[in-house]
């Protein structure tokens, strides 16, 4: 089974949403779309589940065209954001309903929900309201409602958003083992770079409605194709020289090494964050970022090197790598 | 804050007084209405509410027209409203906004002005002295203030909720059954409460619309015990006939006090 | 796109039904003669109908009481109103007998309470003179001397509508956030200040809707007059629907009672018009001066 878009494109007015989307992901891959708010990300995502039209393009799942097809006859399952249960009904009830609609017989209706609440650890809570959960019981329910139906692709909408940041890295490897085991292709959307490395085989970065790069999560890293790319992955933020000759120098923040015979630098602040310390350091060259031991003193002055090799060059105008 | 204690007692005797003095007088004999300070043999009576509840129709006929004419012109408004709301909280901004623009405007038309009209379809199609038909103007008028109330409560609510149960199957119909009207019930209730209120004491409609003394509606049967003469009007009866006309919208007004409420503010705060 | 548009429209069709043909059909009569003497035929008349209007000093009249009874019963339920409210915007016991009994005048049916109200005016035996008579020594003939039979109308409208009125402004207090109070606090303003500056500002939406709505409706009131005075006395209550409605089913005479409801609607619009461009103007002044 495999998902397939070809250039796939929505238009509203004569304003394009997103446009150009090409990509192939199959059984065991799981592809991470990430990007800032208002990208298109979560519009590819509909327009996958059929929740949104095409304008142009095509979308095939398992080698089906189903660009016409309503959500229905998609067979999908999607987690939202907000888990989008229906909060007057219990959890049994949530995932009974669409098995209701499909006409599932009411004998197999219960054995089906009872194995999927076990695989989530939710059986004592079949009878309860969305409102009596926690937030990642909800998230479990809204995953346990895409998982019944045993659809042929996964699409996952900013599934952990709404967790606060330690429940989220709990679950994480849970939601992970739980996504690859189903051996289907999943997409995951996210704003956060740090769950699509964690979660995905590959990522897509998209802005402004195109996907800027698609690759593995290390070889975006390694080898950005854009000033964006660069820019949108790791943590503390690469560091972007003053152009020069419509050239702009970007070096990653643990690339930095002191040397006395480097750039001088004045330290302008420092943030100590337990197992490293982030230093602010201000250049001829720019703000720079740099990433250090945290038994480290640093001087109020001090000199900084870096290899040439590590650094990325982009073009000024168009953001592109220059190699 | 002493003003603000004394605001309450105030508020509720400015709007309780006057149902006081209908309820004293409908227990007074007419000779103790005419000189209350005499001394009267009798000065209670019960006998004008047995004059009221039994006259030609009797009384109760009046409350259960007006029961039926409200209860089947708020299904046929809601009937109507449930899917023209829905459909308008999904309609682009610059339509919506247009139509909204629109029906704001019939809300606030004086609909007293359309009887002739109306009346002269009453007379072409042969649609008076019928309830039942009666509700289909109310319906109609009660479009613009039901529209506007669900369309708010449509809009509100997360469009997650509909997608997940389209990507689950659910036709149009199911969602419906399923998802909307369970969660916008709140708005239903408060919509459903202002519609029946407006039909319940419509006047100028009923009023020319019917004719057959025993399909009268509550406000007209009142009118005509008014119509009969300036000074002549039988007042003791007449204020039993408001008590016992007045306790079912009483009870009403106590049971529903909250969607009533929040049904007239969210139509203000959006409007 | 389609299904949506099939969903709106049989409510747009009723709607059309109700408003649209009726306004059709008044602006189609208003050039028709179509009464008793014509046996209920639609003639064409020229315009006959609207030089009729146009000279009729009844109905000049009546708009002139129409509008002296809308301006005076709106202007008292929204000052009165506004008071009510703010006194009693405070968290307190209570609140649901408030609303109830603030509900309770104005879901009553108009014509229930205007009889009521024409017993306790009543002169000789109505509660109002007996107490004006004990208190001045004459009798007081509310409703059959035409400077206080107008005055009487409109207070039953004030008492029907201003506990309403004050229940829909205390929603909208209930709306601004008490820190904006609590921050004018701490730069020293009292609350003379807070109330014009944060109260009447933000609450402004409110009053202006609930002034249109209560004008348009006061503009068209029709049950409270016909039940307590019959427009009298001598016509001096009567209200241009009342008008209306005497020629339609009084004179029947169609094509002038037709005249009559486009003339007023016309006469409505444009007094809606300039309403409109008037609060729209404050507003925006409002937003200017506004504390932000």
């Amino acid at each position: 089974m495999t998902l397939h878009l070809q250039n796939v494109g929505r238009c509203i007015g004569n304003q394009w949403i997103v446009r150009h989307l090409a990509f192939q992901i199959g059984n065991d891959e799981c592809l991470a779309l990430v990007g800032p708010s208002g990208c298109g990300k979560s519009t590819t995502l509909r327009l996958i589940a059929g929740l949104d039209p095409v304008s142009e393009g095509s979308i095939a799942i398992g080698g089906h065209d189903v660009t016409k097809l309503t959500p229905a006859e998609r067979s999908i399952g999607m987690v939202f954001q907000s888990y989008a249960l229906l909060p007057h009904l219990s959890v049994f009830e949530n995932l009974e309903l669409g098995l209701k609609i499909r006409n599932v017989q009411c004998k197999d209706r219960s054995i089906r929900i009872q194995r999927v609440l076990d695989l989530l650890q939710l059986s004592d809570r079949a009878s309860h309201r969305p409102a009596q959960l926690s937030g990642g019981q909800r998230q479990r329910v809204a995953l346990a409602r895409a998982l019944i139906r045993d659809p042929e692709v996964y699409l996952l909408d900013e599934p952990m958003s709404n967790l606060d940041a330690q429940l989220r890295e709990g679950i994480r490897p849970e939601l992970r083992r739980l996504v690859l085991e189903q051996q289907k292709p999943t997409i995951y959307v996210t704003h956060d770079q740090h769950e699509a490395m964690a979660m995905a085989n590959k990522i897509a970065i998209i802005n402004h409605g195109q996907i800027l790069q698609l690759d593995t999560p290390i070889n975006l890293y390694k080898n950005p194709n854009s000033l964006f790319v660069a820019q949108f992955l790791g943590r503390p933020q690469i560091n972007c020289l003053k152009p020069s000759d419509n050239q702009i120098q970007a070096i990653r923040p643990e690339d930095l090494k002191f040397d006395d015979s480097g750039l001088p630098c004045r330290l302008l602040s420092r943030e100590w964050l337990g197992n490293t310390q982030l230093l602010y350091l201000a250049s001829s060259e720019g703000d720079l970022r740099m990433i250090m031991d945290p038994s480290f003193e640093c001087p109020e002055r001090l000199f900084v090197r870096w290899d040439p090799q590590k650094a990325f060059y982009f073009d000024r105008e168009t953001g592109k790598r220059i190699p | 804050m002493k003003m603000n204690r004394s605001i309450i007692p105030l508020l509720i005797i400015w709007s309780l007084a006057p149902l006081v003095w209908q309820l004293y007088t409908s227990f007074c004999t007419d000779q103790a209405l005419v000189m209350p300070f005499a001394e009267h043999a009798q000065r209670w009576t019960l006998a004008h509410y047995q004059s009221v509840l039994n006259s030609d129709p009797p009384f109760l006929n009046y409350l259960f027209n007006s029961l039926f004419a409200g209860v089947l012109s708020t299904l046929l408004t809601l009937i109507l409203a449930l899917p023209a709301s829905y459909s308008l909280s999904k309609l682009n901004q610059r339509t919506a906004t247009l139509i909204k623009a629109l029906l704001i405007g019939c809300a606030l038309f004086p609909y007293v002005l359309l009887f002739l009209a109306l009346l002269e379809v009453a007379r072409f199609l042969q649609l008076g002295n019928s309830l039942i038909a009666l509700s289909i103007p109310y319906a109609a008028l009660s479009q613009p203030l039901a529209v506007l109330l669900l369309t708010n409560a449509f809009a509100d609510l997360p469009t997650e909720l509909e997608d997940a149960a389209r990507v689950e199957g659910l036709t149009l119909l199911q969602r419906f059954r399923w998802i909307l009207l369970p969660l916008i019930a709140p708005a239903i209730a408060s919509t459903s409460i202002l519609v029946f209120l407006f039909s319940w004491n419509e006047y100028p409609i009923a009023l020319t619309w019917i004719s057959d003394s025993s399909k009268l509606t509550l406000p007209v049967a009142m009118a005509r015990i008014a119509g009969s003469s300036i000074h002549s009007v039988p007042y003791g009866p007449y204020a039993a006939a408001t008590v016992l006309g007045s306790i079912p919208l009483i009870l009403l007004v106590m049971a529903f006090q909250k969607p009533i409420v929040s049904g007239l503010t969210s139509g203000a705060v959006k409007g | 796109m389609t299904t949506l548009l099939l969903l709106l429209l049989p409510s747009m069709l009723f709607m059309a039904g109700v408003f649209a043909l009726p306004l059709a059909r008044y602006l189609w009569l208003s050039f028709h003669a179509d009464s008793v003497m014509t046996g209920l035929v639609a003639i064409p008349n020229d315009g006959a109908n609207w030089n009729r209007f146009l000279n009729d000093l009844r109905y000049w009249q009546d708009l002139g009481q129409t509008l002296r009874f809308a301006v005076a019963s709106v202007t008292l339920e929204l000052l009165l109103g506004l008071a009510i409210a703010l006194l009693l915007n405070q968290p307190q016991r209570g609140r649901a007998l408030i609303r109830t009994t603030s509900l309770i005048p104005w879901a009553l049916p108009t014509t229930v309470m205007a009889l009521g109200w024409r017993w306790i005016f009543n002169t000789p035996y109505g509660p109002v003179n007996r107490l004006f008579e004990s208190v001045f020594g004459h009798s007081l003939n509310a409703l059959g001397e035409p400077s206080l039979a107008w005055l009487t109308t409109v207070y039953a409208d004030v008492w029907k509508t201003t506990p309403f009125v004050a229940l829909i402004l205390l929603a909208g207090l209930q709306t601004i956030p008490s820190d904006l109070y609590e921050a004018a606090r701490l730069e020293g303003a009292g609350a003379l200040t807070c109330l014009k500056k944060i109260t009447l500002p933000l609450l402004l939406p409110y009053l202006g809707l609930a002034l249109m709505f209560r004008m348009a409706q006061a503009f068209g009131v029709f049950d409270l007059i016909q039940v307590m005075t019959g427009g009298g006395p001598a016509s001096s209550t009567e209200s241009i629907a009342l008008y209306a409605y005497w020629n339609a089913l009084r004179f029947l005479d169609f094509g002038y009672s037709a005249t009559i409801m486009i003339g007023s609607f016309i006469i409505l619009t444009m007094m809606v018009a300039i309403a409109w461009v008037v609060i729209a103007t404050a507003r925006r002044r409002s937003v200017v001066g506004a504390p932000s």
